[in-house]
């Protein structure tokens, strides 16, 4: 079982298709539930403080905006952990853990670096290209194993 | 460790949210349920979870989805109510690819059934010559 | 409650967002998210002009342009977004021109760091729910009956006393410890003006220090220094109607603050670095060894092309004053120099973001660095006012807008 993150780390779609055909998808939203369901911190709404983006300065360098690092130390662990990535390449609706056009950059750009198996496409628009979307995951995902 | 999960049906399933709230609720597990406008969300213990997700997708493979969610359902720094409004990020996201399962469906169905997809077609660009006789005609 | 709309991207990730909550709330305002569709968002290029990359500017950008159809949903508006992103800080810009030109709502336009604080904020939030609330006061034009006003800042301590509508008596020393210099200028004003402490009706502070002070003296109205000092300015340069602009330079700080029809409106408050206030001047008078009282008519005499100078941090300029002086540069050139380095740190931080219109009135201790002023018309291209009692104007101010509440 491999461990594939997903680029919008947000997508549901990507996200099911990873774990139905049995692999486990790297998700923001499992970063984020540890943040909040974390006792004795109260700083709404995700608990990150100051200190979360001095830890993404591992990813990016103090004169990069506070924004970025704080959304690279949730992003961060999960491309370290990735063995393998399916990024889409068009970016509407990115917002909130993805809404900062710069850390997406970045992400995708560590994700392409890291010489893991990666795959890229775009969201489907018709059903020729939703077919050609779900085989195309759907071989990436059984060449893993 | 909880975690928490929203199931989303496509537009052309014939599960209700309401199916899936009584499948839950059938099943005996401690699992928390609540239905919303997308379909169900659903908070428990994770092998708790794990184990009804597999039966929830049984009962309409192609057209049930599944989302982890990073807060607990009604938790009030979320909440429309509590933060001084405005939806949060993550419905919006949802929103956008809801719109999008059916295709996805029919790509699950298609695979389902062994189909090779066709491949895209490819699109020519334009010769140099063809544009300029288009500008011609346009202008003459 | 004063309902703030927040239209950001960034604070929650950089850990400030219960900052912003926490001085929303220590002012009596509470921030607001206007609801938007995911349509809204879409559509943005075209009811807002532009789509960019990043998708929390976009919605930020959504909510704008909810909240300019529908005004009725904020009473006050927040724009913020991290420090050093250009992205971020033109759509900010946009933002606060787009808000400002189609409707009356207020805005406060920041850029946060992870070390922001709500202490950071409180002034400039206090100065936007009073700009939302308190119309009818900061309306008011004419000083009436025997008020007070006192203005503890951060280098020293001002009083004035007025009585209908005339100055009649000023205090100014040294800010030491804060009540005691408070006590010293205050005695000083009411000895000059020949009155008593009690025969005063009201009394108003202002300053770093109007908390402590106002609790100590009872003090009727305790105020921020936005409001107060360019009501003060308007008063005292007699440009209550029409546009104005306020330039205040102080000890540590800067500001800059559209007037229209004696309301201020838009405003910026500044100092990256006090290389762009006061202090920097008080060193250089220092490193010329001459009086900060000296060092305006000196300027005056000299040529700041012949020293190139940047206080864009205090450290840097300190640096570029040595060394011009041990190049042999006259010490009246590096005068204006430092004059003009200041009113070049203001110009291009805070008189960007605030529509500049004549007439241009500059107030604050350092507008009567004579040099100051000279270099601000020279890089504005415009006369600038500095109006008589111009380093009273906090006091000014709030003796004015006290006299407000004591005919209440």
């Amino acid at each position: 079982m491999a461990k594939v993150m997903v680029y919008p780390p947000t997508s549901m779609i990507l996200a099911d298709l990873v774990e139905r055909m049995g692999h486990e998808a790297l998700v923001i939203s499992k970063e984020v539930r540890k943040k909040v369901t974390t006792p004795g911190l109260d700083s709404p709404p995700l608990n990150m403080t100051a200190e979360d983006p001095k830890k993404g300065l591992k990813y990016a360098a103090v004169d990069v905006p506070s924004g970025v690092r704080g959304r690279m130390s949730l992003l961060g662990p999960m491309i370290e952990e990735a063995n393998a990535a399916i990024v889409i390449k068009d970016n509407a609706c990115t917002l909130g853990c993805t809404g900062c056009a710069r850390t997406n950059e970045l992400t995708r750009l560590l994700l392409r670096t890291k010489r893991i198996p990666l795959l890229e496409l775009d969201y489907p628009k018709d059903e020729g290209e939703a077919k050609r979307f779900v085989h195309e995951i759907h071989q990436f995902l059984e060449e893993l194993e | 460790m909880r975690v928490t999960k929203c199931v989303v049906t496509a537009q052309d399933s014939e599960v209700l949210p309401s199916d899936i709230a009584m499948k839950m609720y059938e099943s005996g597990r401690e699992i928390n349920v609540k239905e919303t406008c997308f379909g169900v969300i659903i908070d428990g213990e994770e092998e708790d979870v794990e184990e009804i997700m597999n039966e929830i997708r049984a009962m309409d493979p192609n057209n049930i989805f599944v989302k982890d969610r990073g807060f607990p359902p009604g938790d009030p720094r979320r909440c429309r109510g509590h933060r001084g409004g405005g939806a949060r990020p993550g419905f919006y996201m949802l929103e956008h690819e809801s719109a999008m399962l059916p295709l996805i469906s029919q790509g699950l169905a298609s695979e389902e059934r062994g189909e090779e997809p066709a491949l895209a077609e490819e699109k020519k660009h334009l010769s140099e010559g063809r544009l300029e006789e288009i500008i011609e005609e346009e202008f003459s | 409650m004063i309902r703030i709309a927040q239209l950001s991207c960034g604070p929650e990730y950089s850990g400030v967002q219960k900052e912003l909550e926490t001085a929303a709330e220590m002012v009596g305002a509470k921030l607001i998210f206007p609801e938007v569709s995911l349509e809204d968002i879409k559509n943005v290029e075209e009811s807002f002009g532009v789509e960019v990359a990043s998708g929390d500017l976009n919605l930020a950008m959504a909510r704008a342009t909810r909240i300019v159809e529908n005004p009725d949903l904020a009473d006050a508006v927040f724009v913020a977004t991290c420090f050093r992103c250009a992205e971020g800080a033109i759509v900010r810009s946009e933002i606060r021109k787009f808000i400002h030109e189609n409707s009356a709502i207020p805005v406060l336009s920041y850029s946060f760091t992870e070390r922001t604080t709500a202490d950071t904020l409180l002034t400039r939030m206090e100065a936007l729910v009073t700009t939302a609330k308190y119309k009818g006061l900061l309306s008011r034009e004419r000083q009436t009956g025997l008020t007070a006003g006192i203005d503890s800042g951060s280098t020293t301590t001002k009083s004035v006393i007025m009585r209908d509508n005339e100055v009649i008596g000023t205090g100014w020393v040294p800010t030491t410890e804060v009540l005691k210099s408070a006590e010293e200028a205050y005695d000083a004003a009411l000895k000059e003006a020949g009155v008593k402490k009690e025969e005063i009706e009201g009394l108003g502070t202002t300053g770093y220090g109007r908390h402590l002070v106002g609790k100590h003296f009872g003090a009727k109205l305790i105020q921020e220094e936005i409001t107060v000092n360019s009501k003060g300015a308007v008063f005292l340069a007699d440009a209550q109607k029409g546009p104005a602009t306020v330039i205040d330079i102080g000890g540590m700080d800067n500001k800059a603050i559209s007037v229209q029809d004696g309301i201020p409106g838009t405003f910026t408050m500044g100092g990256i670095c006090a290389g762009a206030s006061g202090r920097f001047l008080e060193l250089s008078a220092k490193r010329l060894g001459v009086d900060i009282t000296e060092l305006g008519k000196l300027a005056l005499k000299g040529d700041h092309t012949k020293v190139p100078m940047n206080s864009y941090c205090i450290v840097f300029g300190t640096q570029s004053l040595v060394n011009s002086l041990s190049a042999g540069s006259k010490p009246e050139d590096v005068a204006m120099a430092a004059c003009h380095s200041v009113a070049e740190q203001v110009f291009e931080q805070q008189l960007q973001e605030v529509e500049v219109k004549e007439p241009v009135i500059m107030v604050g201790g350092t507008s009567l660095i004579e040099g100051l002023p000279r270099a601000m018309e020279q890089l504005l291209g415009i006369d600038v006012i500095v109006p008589h009692h111009s380093q009273f104007i906090g006091c000014v101010g709030a003796s004015l807008l006290v006299s407000g509440l004591v005919e209440d």
